[in-house]
């Protein structure tokens, strides 16, 4: 059990590539920190830096209080799952579950006793004595697991793990890793590209992309108040809106004008943007589409705007619509409350009107791209 | 131009622009390459400087075991405990002392050295009965290289012990502890563990190979031939003669044999890589085809001559070939012909006999290629050609035959380069015969210039001409490989076609 | 009524050797059109051509190695089929005491014994450190040997047989002579089997790295038991490579006779000894040697295609 510390950590390829900047993050002993963000990130080099699988070309890397910036992955106490399992594909899956714990010359007994533990866990017994040649994806995941918890070491690097199963198995290993967790108990940093996966997954999520940290917060910190429109954008599906707005500053109050619509912030709002000296100026205005209201009639201070694409879900419905101003706009609207009239008006072409109250809404500087309120 | 309109030429057109864009991106090549030349000497400048730099600055700040390794190498790692290391560099320093300034002064390290120069004055001749023993200007020059070698591993190492003590004073100043020998024979199974796995090979390289290379192309400057054997007769530095010699346009000289073999040699290259090339993928497509049966039996069969050994099956073949050899002779018993035809005697005969037999050994290599890479070929490239209406000749030509010549470019240079050293063919087939009096050195006209740089040394004991011509050898080769490298993207960028 | 459409019926067949799946026609819809069928036999006929050439000198070969020393001539001969058929040349060859071929036969097999396990150890050691660790240098090293490489190889001829000469090991100690000729610079050999390290995934050593393996434990346990098809390839090919080679042992055992190899002594028997009595002698040695070779070679066929195009196909 360790907390892992990074301090202004940076990863330089061939002297002149900067894969990761100044990676500053503290996580705690026990727990379950996600790194997400798109390819190239730079989010498994860090996490391959912590493994000790790259060089750290400069900053800090702590595993508990011991600086490891020079010790060799076998010497940090610390396992990693790979997203292409990588087993070893010349000995059994008891072997595989085996081979750090020969190494490290433990006890006969004791080496039975915890592969057999790890291999009831995950419920692959059974599938022991194969050789990794003979099990399906899900299977392989769960004994590449099963290697990394027999060792119980101090921080649990997991590289997206989930990335090579389909879709129905990913729900179900995202299940069982959150139920791993609470098993093992120790430090996790896992890496993914899935946001559904960090937000389900993490106590913390680090947001990242380019090799800067954008955001680091709980789940639900990220969803509500993300610093910039990248993160607004990659974190929740289908993506947040984003509408062309101008924000106007009236005395001590704050509006936003969209289309025609004038939509007043609420107190709070007010406050935040006028300790930040905020004047009026063009914005870019973020809202869900879970948080937007749809209407079939008009109504004041409505929007409207015209179906582009009308996608069935199930249980929701995802409008793509367009604004008068050619804005392209998601609404989730579910289907439990319509009625059959209701159904037929959502046709390619015809008008709708939605509204969204100011609490939803997320205000952005067009240049800077910063949460004018959060960020 | 933009892309776009590229696309709307014709296709001597594109040709043009492609071969005239090699030619365009030459000049800045050059450029590029003198450049990097300039950057990569002044980066090495800027290293013996900061070296030197480093050498004074660790002398003033070091401690007095620092300063005493400068003269006893390993001594600061000794006092420091880092038994291992210390005696190491203290055993390589007294090897070296030992072999520069051995007792005997005939032998030792700078005896060669000091002989460098002249390659020895004094001959070895006999006094009556006596012999008295001189220089021996071969083994002046090969030691004289060696001790080149071991005079700049010694700085080296050298370096790297006063290295090491900087390194060992600053990490016991911060208070770490030093590695124990323990420590560094494990480090070597683990983080140093390419050293352990490259130290042999090296050695072998750097002696067999490295070596040889570099006391023959100094031999390419001095007079060593027939007449000029040590100890008896010593030879010497002549300088560029020897280049002169088989370049010149003079008549009397090697100069014109050498552009009659060397254009013999690329012919020779050219027909031996391109004519397997193209029998043997359609060999291997005609097995290949759909509905052929016993797929594996002529593969097998084919297979045959890559299996048995060459001087066996070339040295059978080429005495099939002989004027009293089974061919003629049944050719004649049979009346098709009424003299024996001249095979091995007839210059054009016998390259064209040469050329058609080394398909014989060549188009099962290529057959197994080029299968190996047909299966490869994604099925739905010829579904998709088949579904936009191609026949099989179009297939071939738009899908099989590129993929194939993408995928096997590297492979064609290889073999370019491997066949102008093909030796074995020629050597165990004709010998170079026909030989002539138009060409001097014993050459003849199916000799490369392998087999020419082979004769003259084992026939000729000419060995200043034969290092000449393997350093031409090698500056063919390497100018081939230069422009390949430039125009075949394949071997530039090995994506494109996954 | 709309026209009818005809869907065409396929089969759908897995070809494992060629690993692909293809479409075939089924049985009762495969109609062998003449045009098909014409083509087929011309190719069958071009095959059955090139069989014949192939196999044709090595049926010679294997005809007059029978033919009977003591009552027709040993030389060559304008006949193909031995008119007695003997076993007089191998028994020479295996008896006679003025026969050295079984010394030499003794003396290449020493040295395809030798090089195959040094020269594998050799290649190996070299490949696996160029394509799986990362290190200062790495890059010089592979550019230093491809202009290495591009010297001839007989350049240093000489100068080897000197530095043999100084060791000893020329003439009557040409057999470990040639060993370490043959074994010392293999190392440059390292390109196909490199290709194939390659396609091992890197995360296989990094796992065992993170389960505490050494870079020596990580080839040992986990590379070196998924690296069979290459290491057969190698040793394949380093105990072949002795049989056949000529040059430098003609060089290195230079007039020691008892030091040849098999293709030394048998060239010498051809081309330079008066090769007319011994032409059928020497048949009936390459026979000898041949059959071995070949039949090694059959066994092992499959990795010998597999390390050939993967050097191909990598470049």
């Amino acid at each position: 059990m360790a907390s892992v510390t990074l301090e202004h950590v940076k990863k330089v390829y061939d002297k002149n590539v900067v894969a990761v900047h100044d990676f500053n993050l503290q996580i705690k002993d026990k727990e379950f920190v996600v790194f997400v963000g798109p390819s190239g990130c730079g989010k498994s080099t860090t996490l391959r830096m912590v493994a000790g699988l790259e060089d750290i070309s400069d900053g800090i890397l702590k595993i508990g209080d011991r600086v490891v910036n020079d010790v060799e992955p076998k010497d940090r106490d610390i396992a990693m799952v790979f997203q292409n399992y990588a087993l070893y594909p010349h000995i059994s899956v008891y072997e595989n579950m085996a081979f750090s714990l020969r190494l490290r010359k433990m006890d006969k007994e004791e080496i039975h006793r915890r592969v057999c533990q790890a291999a009831e866990i995950l419920g692959i017994t059974e599938y022991l004595g194969r050789k990794p040649k003979a099990l399906s994806g899900g299977q392989r995941q769960r004994v590449a697991i099963g290697r990394a918890i027999v060792r119980d070491p101090a921080v649990f690097l997991m590289d997206e793990p989930l990335s090579n199963l389909d879709a129905k198995l990913r729900n179900q290993m995202r299940a069982e890793i959150i139920l791993l967790r609470k098993r093992v108990d120790t430090t996790f940093i896992y890496v993914t590209h899935d946001q559904t996966e960090a937000m389900t997954l993490g106590d913390r999520i680090v947001v990242m992309k380019d090799g800067y940290i954008q955001q680091v917060g709980t789940p639900q910190e990220v969803f509500d108040t993300p610093v910039n429109l990248f993160v607004a954008g990659f974190i929740g599906s289908p993506q947040m809106n984003f509408l062309k707005a101008k924000l106007i500053q009236s005395g001590n109050g704050y509006s936003v004008e969209l289309l025609g619509t004038t939509i007043p912030l609420n107190p709070d709002q007010n406050q935040a943007l006028a300790a930040k000296g905020v004047k009026t100026q063009e914005i870019i205005l973020g809202v869900r589409p879970e948080h937007t209201t749809v209407l079939f009639d008009n109504k004041e201070n409505a929007i409207e705007c015209t179906i582009n694409v009308n996608e069935m879900m199930g249980s929701e419905l995802h409008l793509h619509l367009s604004s008068q101003n050619k804005d392209k706009i998601i609404v989730r609207l579910p289907t439990v409350d319509l009625s059959k009239e209701q159904r037929a008006q959502l046709s390619y072409g015809n008008k709708m009107y939605i509204t969204f109250p100011a609490k939803v809404m997320h205000l952005f500087d067009p240049t800077s791209e910063k949460n004018l309120i959060y960020g | 131009m933009t892309d776009l309109e590229y696309f709307k030429l014709s296709k001597p057109e594109k040709m043009l622009r492609s071969v005239g864009g090699f030619f365009a991106r030459l000049p800045k090549g050059i450029w590029n390459g003198i450049k990097k030349l300039g950057l990569f000497i002044a980066a090495i400048v800027k290293g013996i400087g900061t070296n030197l730099a480093d050498l004074v600055t660790t002398f003033k700040n070091g401690d007095w075991k620092t300063r005493l390794s400068y003269l006893i190498m390993g001594f600061g790692s000794c006092a420091r405990g880092q038994w291992g290391r210390g005696i190491l560099f203290f055993l390589f320093q007294t090897v070296f002392n030992m072999y520069m300034f051995f007792p005997n002064a005939q032998f030792s390290g700078c005896y060669y050295l000091g002989k460098l120069s002249t390659l020895g004055t004094i001959e070895t001749y006999k006094e009556g009965r006596r012999t008295v023993y001189g220089d021996n200007s071969f083994f002046i020059l090969l030691y004289g290289v060696l001790t080149l070698f071991f005079i700049a591993a010694f700085i080296y190492t050298w370096r790297m012990n006063i290295k090491q003590n900087r390194i060992s004073e600053q990490l016991l100043k911060n208070g770490h502890k030093l590695k124990t020998t323990k420590d560094d024979v494990a480090s070597l199974m683990d983080e140093q563990f390419h050293k352990t796995m490259l130290a042999l090979p090296t050695l072998g390289v750097t002696i067999f190979t490295i070596l040889p290379i570099l006391f023959m192309i100094l031999v390419a400057f001095t007079n060593f031939d027939a007449t000029h054997q040590p100890p008896s007769k010593l030879f010497t530095w002549v300088g560029w003669d020897n280049f002169n010699q088989l370049l010149s346009t003079d008549t009397a000289s090697y100069g014109d044999t050498f552009r009659h073999v060397l254009l013999w040699t690329l012919i020779w290259a050219f027909f031996a890589t391109f004519l397997n090339y193209f029998l043997g993928m359609l060999v291997a497509i005609m097995i290949n085809k759909k509905g052929i049966k016993l797929k594996k039996m002529w593969r097998t069969i084919l297979v045959m001559t890559i299996a048995i050994p060459q001087f066996v099956s070339l040295l059978y073949v080429s005495k099939m070939f002989a004027a009293d050899g089974l061919i003629n002779t049944y050719l004649m018993k049979w009346g098709w012909i009424s003299s024996p035809l001249p095979f091995w005697t007839d210059p054009t005969w016998a390259r064209v006999t040469i050329i058609v037999i080394n398909v014989w050994i060549g188009i099962p290599y290529l057959m197994l290629i080029a299968t190996g890479i047909l299966m490869n070929i994604p099925a739905d490239l010829y579904e998709s050609a088949r579904i936009d209406g191609a026949n099989a000749f179009q297939m071939y030509k738009k899908i099989t035959l590129p993929y194939m010549l993408f995928v096997t470019g590297p492979y064609l240079l290889t073999s370019f380069t491997g066949n102008i050293n093909n030796f074995n063919v020629i050597f165990l087939l004709s010998q170079g015969k026909p030989l002539s009096l138009q060409l001097s050195g014993n050459a003849g006209h199916t000799d490369l210039l392998i087999t020419w740089l082979y004769k003259m040394t084992v026939n000729d004991t000419n060995y200043k001409l034969a290092a000449v011509m393997g350093i031409l050898v090698f500056v063919v080769t390497a100018v081939i490989n230069l422009i390949v490298y430039n125009m075949i993207p394949s071997v530039k960028n090995e994506e494109d076609f996954q | 009524m709309s026209e009818k459409k005809q869907i065409p019926e396929v089969d759908i067949v897995v070809d494992h050797e060629a690993g692909v799946i293809r479409e075939v026609k089924p049985e009762h819809l495969r109609s062998k059109s003449g045009h098909e069928k014409r083509i087929n036999g011309s190719i069958y006929a071009v095959l059955i051509l090139i069989s014949i050439i192939w196999l044709a000198p090595f049926v010679f070969l294997v005809f007059q190695s029978f033919r009977s020393y003591a009552t027709e001539s040993g030389a060559m001969v304008a006949y193909l089929l031995p008119k007695q058929w003997s076993l007089d040349n191998y028994v020479w060859l295996l008896t006679d005491p003025s026969s050295k071929f079984l010394r030499w036969y003794g003396n290449t097999l020493i040295v395809a014994i030798f090089c195959a396990v040094l020269q594998t150890f050799m290649v190996l050691s070299v490949s696996y450190t160029l394509s799986r660790l990362r290190f200062r240098g790495r890059k010089l090293i592979m550019n230093v040997v491809l202009v290495l490489g591009m010297f001839p190889g007989f350049l240093t001829m000489i100068t080897l047989y000197f530095l043999l000469k100084q060791l000893g090991l020329t003439q009557s100690g040409a057999v470990p002579g040639m060993i370490l000729i043959y074994v010392a610079s293999s190392g440059m050999g390292y390109y196909i089997s490199k290709g194939f390290f390659d396609t091992i995934p890197k995360s296989l050593d990094e796992s065992a790295r993170i389960d505490g393996a050494t870079r020596l434990q990580v080839f040992r346990m986990i590379i070196m038991p998924l690296a069979k098809p290459i290491v057969i390839y190698t040793v394949l090919m380093a105990f072949m490579a002795p049989w056949g080679d000529y040059v430098f042992a003609s060089y290195i055992a230079f007039g020691s006779e008892p030091n040849y190899n098999v293709a030394v002594g048998l060239y010498q028997w051809v081309n330079v000894a008066d090769y007319q009595g011994f032409f059928t002698r020497f048949c009936a040695g390459g026979v000898l040697v041949a059959m071995p070779i070949t039949a090694l070679f059959l066994a092992l066929q499959k990795y010998y295609v597999e390390g050939v195009t993967g050097g191909a196909v990598k470049g």
